[in-house]
């Protein structure tokens, strides 16, 4: 069994959207309710959070734009860029103390005290741009979390993954350029979901070329084409990129019920990408694999999804390679 | 929606007595296949396409393409020998429509954008197009696309205005596919928003068929029996 860490902390609620967002505090909590009615956080070893170094932010995201952030939670402003990014004036403070979380847990995975994690973190972050706020996220969780395992841990090649059904945009656009972290994102494809892009031509910039990868999914499209675009797309890349460390964005809302997306990933399907991603850190990470949550809006399904996703990061499960 | 805001300003030139390979040459530079050809007042006297220029080649197979004899032959080719002498052209003031419609009925690449008199201001291309109908259709900023079928009917398209406004939604665009069933036409709001569920929900309640994304086709014609 792996030593797997929890990032949860109830501060996470505090980030209220108004009475009709998708993105809302019962999510985080149906999620922490299925992972501790299966009996498994005795078996975790639970993360403590704390308010991120703004130098860490900075990494990432332009000064102004922190600001602006900050400022505009201080003044009470509802919505921040767009009507999407629905806000309270708790909301700052609980995305740092996302990201702080988060950069405990990857010292922690660097340290050797777990093998992996995962972070169930709100807001969500692979939208976010360096400069705004999009489609509910505020600060790029996962992008700050690769830059810092660069700087502060030296790490040579972070690899990410992210299954979210929506392109983690913000996350691209940061590293499209570095050669250094590699961004695999499958998706439903971007002419039938928000935000637009992910297509397949998108391949990464410059010095940065080669190392991003997309797999749009169709409407309608589920476990076989998710299986499918794994095998052709991210295996053969992971291969060659060697990955260190691998990040995960995870993201629930493929799934067939959840009223996001038009793609229809099953439960089981939903386990099956995790354990390749599981053997892909055994393979190339030395276990190391850090997930963090993106999106998932089933409220319904979210406790069980994150009940199985806990229980492979604990116990693995054959290799499905 | 007027050329003069869509056309490419900074335009490369050629002088019509260059000789054919400094015509290669700058194209090649400056990643282009099009030259407008101009007197010193820039006044518009002809075009020059890469493809003007390969025809003017001597084929690689019957000539020797490298000898002295044949690069001489060709540096004594001047621009003027090749171009197309008044090429179709359009003024500022013409619409995106305007060059749309004239680019596809003429065949043509490129419509240089000329005055009353002949004096080159512009050259809009395919790609400019392009541009400008990623601009139009909003696509560059993030948001979903909707497909939605209507009846004929006075008052409806207002009715699915006023439910995605009330939704607090703001519209990248409306895309209308006039025929797309009998007496009903598909409407597509490209919507600047993640979150269409909620929107999509109420319009479903309100009796308007959502169609499938697998079955959005946007250019639709009239059907016939």
């Amino acid at each position: 069994m792996k030593k797997t860490g929890f990032l949860f902390d109830k501060r996470f609620l505090l980030h209220k959207t108004g009475p009709y967002h998708p993105e809302t505090p019962e999510r985080l909590e149906a999620i922490y309710k299925g992972i501790e009615e299966a009996g498994l956080l005795p078996k975790l070893t639970l993360i403590k959070t704390s308010r991120a170094d703004l130098k860490w932010i900075e990494t990432i995201h332009d000064k102004h734009y922190i600001d602006r952030f900050s400022d505009a939670c201080i003044s009470g402003y509802e919505t921040l860029d767009r009507s999407d990014n629905q806000m309270c004036g708790e909301t700052y403070e609980t995305a740092l103390l996302a990201v702080g979380g988060i950069l405990n847990t990857a010292n922690m995975v660097m340290e050797g005290k777990i093998d992996n994690a995962f972070c169930a973190v709100r807001p969500p972050g692979h939208h976010a741009e360096s400069d705004r706020a999009m489609g509910f996220c505020y600060f790029n969780n996962v992008a700050i979390a690769a830059r810092y395992l660069q700087i502060e841990w030296g790490v040579k090649r972070v690899g990410i993954i992210d299954f979210d059904v929506h392109h983690g945009n913000g996350t691209q656009h940061l590293f499209e350029h570095d050669p250094a972290v590699f961004y695999y994102s499958i998706h439903q494809h971007p002419s039938f979901a928000y935000p637009g892009t992910g297509r397949e031509f998108e391949e990464g910039d410059g010095d940065g070329l080669g190392f991003t990868k997309n797999s749009p999914i169709l409407p309608g499209q589920g476990d076989e084409a998710y299986e499918l675009s794994i095998k052709k797309d991210l295996l053969p890349e992971f291969e060659k990129f060697d990955p260190e460390v691998i990040i995960v964005s995870t993201g629930f809302d493929a799934h067939v019920d959840d009223k996001m997306s038009d793609v229809n990933l099953s439960t089981e399907g939903f386990s099956w990408i995790i354990k390749m991603i599981f053997n892909m850190a055994e393979r190339y990470a030395n276990g190391k694999l850090i997930s963090v949550l993106e999106g998932g809006y089933s409220l319904k399904h979210l406790p069980e999804l994150a009940k199985n996703h806990v229980e492979i990061l604990l116990n693995g499960g054959e290799n499905v390679y | 929606m007027f050329i003069s805001k869509s056309m490419t300003r900074d335009v490369v030139t050629i002088d019509k007595k260059a000789n054919i390979l400094d015509a290669t040459d700058k194209m090649i530079n400056r990643k282009i296949r099009h030259l407008p050809v101009v007197e010193h007042d820039n006044r518009l006297i002809g075009i020059v396409s890469d493809r003007d220029i390969r025809s003017a080649m001597p084929s690689i197979i019957s000539h020797d393409y490298n000898s002295k004899e044949e690069r001489e032959k060709l540096s004594k080719l001047k621009v003027a020998d090749i171009m197309t002498p008044d090429p179709i052209t359009i003024s500022p003031s013409y619409t995106l429509q305007d060059a749309l419609c004239l680019l596809q009925q003429t065949k043509v690449g490129v419509l240089p954008v000329v005055d009353e008199n002949d004096i080159l201001k512009g050259i809009v291309g395919v790609r400019d197009l392009i541009r400008a109908f990623i601009n139009v259709l909003g696509i560059g900023e993030p948001g979903m696309l909707l497909g939605i079928v209507v009846e004929e009917q006075t008052g409806k398209m207002k009715e699915i205005v006023d439910a995605i406004t009330e939704e607090k939604i703001s519209f990248g665009s409306i895309l209308v596919a006039k025929y797309w069933d009998k007496e009903k036409r598909a409407v597509f709001p490209y919507l600047l928003t993640k979150d269409i569920s909620r929107v999509k929900k109420k319009l479903e309640k309100m009796g308007f068929i959502l169609i499938d994304p697998l079955e959005w086709y946007l250019e639709q014609l009239p059907k016939t029996s």
